[in-house]
């Protein structure tokens, strides 16, 4: 996350967001935003979210980690476009979680891509 | 007859299964369904597929609505891609409420998501992402 250059807006019980504003390095040949770098922040975005209705301690006990996503490339963005990356929570269960992401332009309410994420809750060994 | 009415006589499937369609708008789809045994798998909750088959039909119900009749007519769109979440359980006896959506509809493809919720208490039950194509008869 350090790498692509995002920041975290907010972060609550529940909900997280994260914000980028894109460069061309963000880009693909086509310079509009890579898919990747949206993929890439839902599933960090959503990770927090998990984190957030777990906590640390538990975390530290039972690691999440994604093990499915599925994204719809809706829109586009370009270098210079703001980002905002909404995730939630659908569901934390014992050994599995589910959460979603959104991403918009800030200012707009057109989704230009949303993923749903599946996370598996590991119990470290011994 | 209502719209619904109507489009519900061309869905087949879902009158196998059971649904029935609560509401129809642009944009919006909702059917109801009571859980039965007929839908359960060999664990005695509801088969997956009763999920999946029952929210690709409230998305494209949605979809229906938005794009009209003309346009269904004209170009039929048909799911090209799905993805669920199936999130917890449904037993027999349990009214369960299928919300399909559309997210962004283009002139040759169309992502909408539904959502399983049970009736009595609210609970998310299973979430569903669809793909669809509009495909031109003509050409």
């Amino acid at each position: 996350m350090q790498l692509i250059g995002a920041r975290e807006e907010e972060w609550r019980e529940g909900y997280v967001r994260l914000a980028l504003t894109l460069e061309s390095k963000h880009t693909n040949p086509h310079g509009v935003v890579h898919g990747g770098v949206l993929t890439t922040l839902m599933d960090e975005a959503i990770g927090g979210v998990i984190a957030s209705v777990r906590g640390l301690e538990e975390m530290g006990i039972a690691p999440h980690s994604t093990v499915a996503m599925n994204v719809s490339f809706l829109g586009s963005a370009r270098a210079g476009d703001e980002i905002l990356i909404e995730a939630r929570v659908l569901k934390v269960g014992r050994s599995i979680a589910f959460g979603e992401a959104e991403v918009r332009k800030r200012g707009s309410d057109a989704v230009i891509a949303k993923g749903g994420l599946t996370f598996s809750i590991r119990q470290r060994r011994g | 007859m209502t719209e619904g009415e109507g489009l519900m006589r061309r869905v087949p499937f879902v009158e196998l299964v059971g649904a029935e369609l609560e509401e129809m708008r642009e944009g919006y789809g909702r059917l109801a369904l009571i859980v039965e045994e007929k839908h359960t798998n060999p664990n005695g909750v509801m088969h997956g597929g009763v999920a999946t088959a029952l929210m690709d039909s409230a998305a494209a119900i949605a979809l229906g609505a938005l794009r009209g009749e003309a346009a269904r007519q004209d170009s039929p769109h048909a799911t090209v891609e799905m993805n669920a979440s199936l999130i917890a359980a449904v037993r027999p006896g349990e009214k369960i409420v299928i919300e399909g959506r559309v997210l962004s509809l283009r002139r040759s493809v169309a992502f909408c998501e539904s959502e399983v919720r049970r009736d009595s208490d609210g609970d998310l039950l299973a979430k569903g992402r669809f793909t669809f194509v509009l495909r031109s008869r003509s050409g």
